[in-house]
């Protein structure tokens, strides 16, 4: 009997401290909008509906399917507040460590998650291309961004997303009009310092793409040093008839980093979004990919990469809505786990009635190096149309004894084979991140990692 | 080179080398033939330091150096080159990556200078075109869908690439049609010289007719029961093991 009851009380306690958390994250920041006078009242009452949510949404415990094996409590222990003030001491010196040499691109530099001005370097942007920041956006012209902003990731998205909605100070606008098109890819530093005490920064982005437009964003999320933060972030795409994103991301936080992030596509017609995700970084990830078609013969391509080790987190969750005939989506995700290293995949692939012709594909592949690793992997395919072409798979493995001593018996020691088999299970990942010079940074960051990871 | 002596090993409960003995010298090659289970692949293994085997008595030296205290890698870098029967696939591995790995990790134990790109470029042009093979499989991952034929080509191509001083060549010719088999027997010939060694391990004589060996030894039971020259290959081929293992019996 004692043991059932403090089963029912320590969950509720739980519970009572996170709900206190997000009051604090998600109310504080409100007014400060609200304050300056220049939010569109639309918006304002977006916000305030989210807020609301954020109120009186059931917390998330370990029961809810969610987040089963992603547990809260370590994020709520850190007692993260809100960042308020933007960071404006960074030079342009300070961020050469974190760029990746050789890439040729449009740079857009936020810290702790505010745009800045000071370290971007755009360069001439084709016309039809607008990059800025949201708070800037919203003070000039906010109905570029109505629309978009909030409408994507609105009502049924998660907790955190609420949260964003509810807290958001600033953030990326990339807007592309009608047949604009971006030869140059764009990429986005998203920086972290850390403050004296631990911080959350709940930046929101935004990237729409009008009809027949085309641009490649490439999303690196790094910090100075091992600093302690949280990022709650949202980014909202859409993508008009006929628009092609290629978008990478390659989180590569700070191994005490906490990061939260929602992307929230919306694609129309014929549209194609083509995303690979790298998650490296950070002791506790969660990513939310979430899409939804409003026209037919649109395509998703979601592919990632993770590795988790000691003290590590790395959860990626999809949600892929098929409620339109004839669009495909594939998901392809593969991790490699070492030490005491944790993932989670779940894929959620949902097939409407109304949706034949519908092409769904999802596989997660696994490699465990350690007996102390470990991943938690659950596909789902819900489809309830008769005329579809759906599969899925999952595998967790280890490195074939065959496949090692092959490459030991051509004189290559047993460390540097495990890094080359590794590396070739996350190859064709690692090659559809676009730029080469993108590619040979991503694989000698995963090669690094690796060459630290612990043999067993 | 090579100084096999009494060799036992097992594999799980099973005892398949009973006391073998060899030895190579500098230069020569030494065909190895016998029924299926006579042990030839156990030996081929047991000597590059494949997992799965235990050695329980006798020993194997290369140039004085006790083989069986090192792992697979440092005999590698040793000079000991093993042509797998079944080469195995890596996905995702580059093929020039891979050589240039192994390469370097070799000639850096030896205290030699990693080989600069333009070298390699050309050594590695120069042993395709021997083999006949393409240029476009050092592009290609390691053996990654590639025919039987090519695998085996490719297999000799790492050993023209590796430079090794004992070269053990574990059924090369098996699924080998003839144009095939030419072209690998011309690879490995290429090869000969005064201080490289091999071993040809083999169940059919048709490969020695192209390779031609110095010494022809037939293996049964996991000993070595008859040595001689290349006349005892033909011998066998005409009469088969069957009488081999008559004789033994007898």
């Amino acid at each position: 009997m004692s043991a059932a009851a403090n089963s029912s009380r320590q969950p509720t306690e739980a519970a009572e401290a996170f709900a206190g958390w997000l009051r604090n994250l998600g109310g504080d920041a409100a007014p400060e909008t609200a304050g300056t006078g220049s939010g569109p009242t639309w918006l304002a009452t977006e916000r305030q509906q989210a807020a609301e949510r954020v109120r009186t949404q059931a917390v998330p415990t370990g029961k809810s399917e969610d987040w089963r094996y992603t547990g809260l409590r370590a994020l709520i222990e850190q007692g993260f507040v809100q960042a308020d003030e933007p960071v404006t001491a960074l030079t342009v010196d300070d961020i050469d460590e974190v760029l990746v040499p050789g890439l040729e691109a449009h740079r857009v530099v936020l810290v702790n998650g505010r745009y800045a001005e000071a370290l971007c370097d755009l360069g001439t942007l084709p016309r039809g291309v607008r990059i800025g920041s949201l708070r800037g956006m919203l003070d000039s012209d906010p109905d570029a961004v109505r629309g978009v902003l909030t409408q994507i990731a609105g009502e049924g998205s998660h907790l955190f997303a609420a949260l964003n909605t509810a807290a958001m100070q600033d953030g990326l606008v990339v807007l592309l009009e009608r047949a604009a098109l971006l030869e140059r890819p764009i990429e986005v530093i998203h920086l972290s310092v850390g403050m004296d005490e631990p911080r959350v920064a709940q930046p929101r982005h935004l990237i729409s793409l009008g009809e027949g437009a085309q641009a490649q964003v490439i999303e690196r999320y790094v910090s100075l040093g091992d600093a302690l933060y949280c990022t709650n972030s949202v980014l909202e795409v859409a993508l008009g008839r006929d628009a092609l994103l290629k978008h990478a991301r390659v989180q590569q936080e700070s191994r005490n980093a906490f990061h939260i992030t929602g992307l929230y596509l919306s694609q129309d017609a014929n549209s194609r979004y083509a995303g690979v995700n790298i998650g490296l970084g950070g002791t506790w990830a969660r990513t939310d990919l979430v899409t939804r078609f409003s026209g037919e013969h649109a395509e998703c391509d979601l592919q990632g990469l993770y590795l988790a080790g000691d003290k590590q987190l790395i959860d990626y969750h999809m949600d892929v809505r098929h409620g339109l005939p004839n669009c495909s989506s594939r998901e392809r995700f593969k991790g490699i786990l070492y030490g005491k290293g944790r993932a989670v995949f779940d894929g959620l692939v949902y097939v409407a009635r109304d949706a034949q012709k519908t092409d769904a594909n999802m596989s997660n592949r696994n490699l465990i190096l350690s007996p102390n690793a470990e991943v938690d992997t659950k596909p789902q395919l819900e489809i309830y149309a008769d005329d579809v072409k759906c599969s899925h798979g999952t595998t967790v493995g280890q490195i074939e004894p065959e496949m090692l001593f092959y490459l030991r018996s051509r004189g290559i020691s047993a460390a540097l084979a495990r890094r080359m088999l590794c590396l070739g299970f996350a190859g064709e990942i690692i090659d559809a991140l676009g730029p080469e010079a993108l590619r040979d940074y991503v694989a000698e960051q995963v090669g690094a990692r690796l060459e630290q990871a612990p043999l067993d | 080179m090579l100084s096999v002596k009494g060799l036992k090993a097992n594999v799980g409960d099973e005892e398949i080398l009973r006391g073998l003995d060899l030895e190579v010298k500098p230069g020569e090659v030494h065909a190895i033939m016998g029924p299926n289970g006579s042990g030839k692949s156990t030996f081929a293994h047991v000597l590059s330091g494949r997992e799965g085997y235990e050695v329980t008595a006798g020993s194997a030296e290369l140039e004085g150096t006790n083989l069986f205290a090192l792992e697979p890698e440092e005999r590698a870098r040793l000079g000991l080159f093993l042509a797998f029967q079944y080469p195995v696939e890596l996905p995702g591995v580059n093929n020039m990556y891979f050589l240039k790995a192994a390469l370097n990790a070799i000639r850096k134990s030896r205290g030699e200078e990693e080989l600069d790109a333009v070298s390699f470029m050309r050594r590695m042009k120069e042993r395709l075109k021997v083999l006949h093979l393409d240029d476009s499989l050092l592009k290609r991952p390691v053996n990654f869908g590639f025919s039987g034929g090519e695998k085996k080509r490719n297999e000799i191509f790492q050993m023209a690439m590796l430079e090794p001083k004992l070269a053990i060549l574990d059924e090369t010719d098996s699924g080998l049609d003839i144009d095939a088999l030419r072209i690998v027997a011309d690879g490995v010939n290429a090869l000969r010289g005064p201080q490289r060694s091999m071993i040809v391990v083999t169940h059919y004589q048709r490969l020695l007719d192209y390779i031609e060996p110095d010494h022809v030894h037939v293996l049964a039971k996991g000993r070595i029961i008859r040595s001689g020259g290349k006349e005892l290959a033909l011998e066998l081929e005409e009469k088969g093991y069957g009488w081999i293992a008559d004789g033994e019996a007898a």
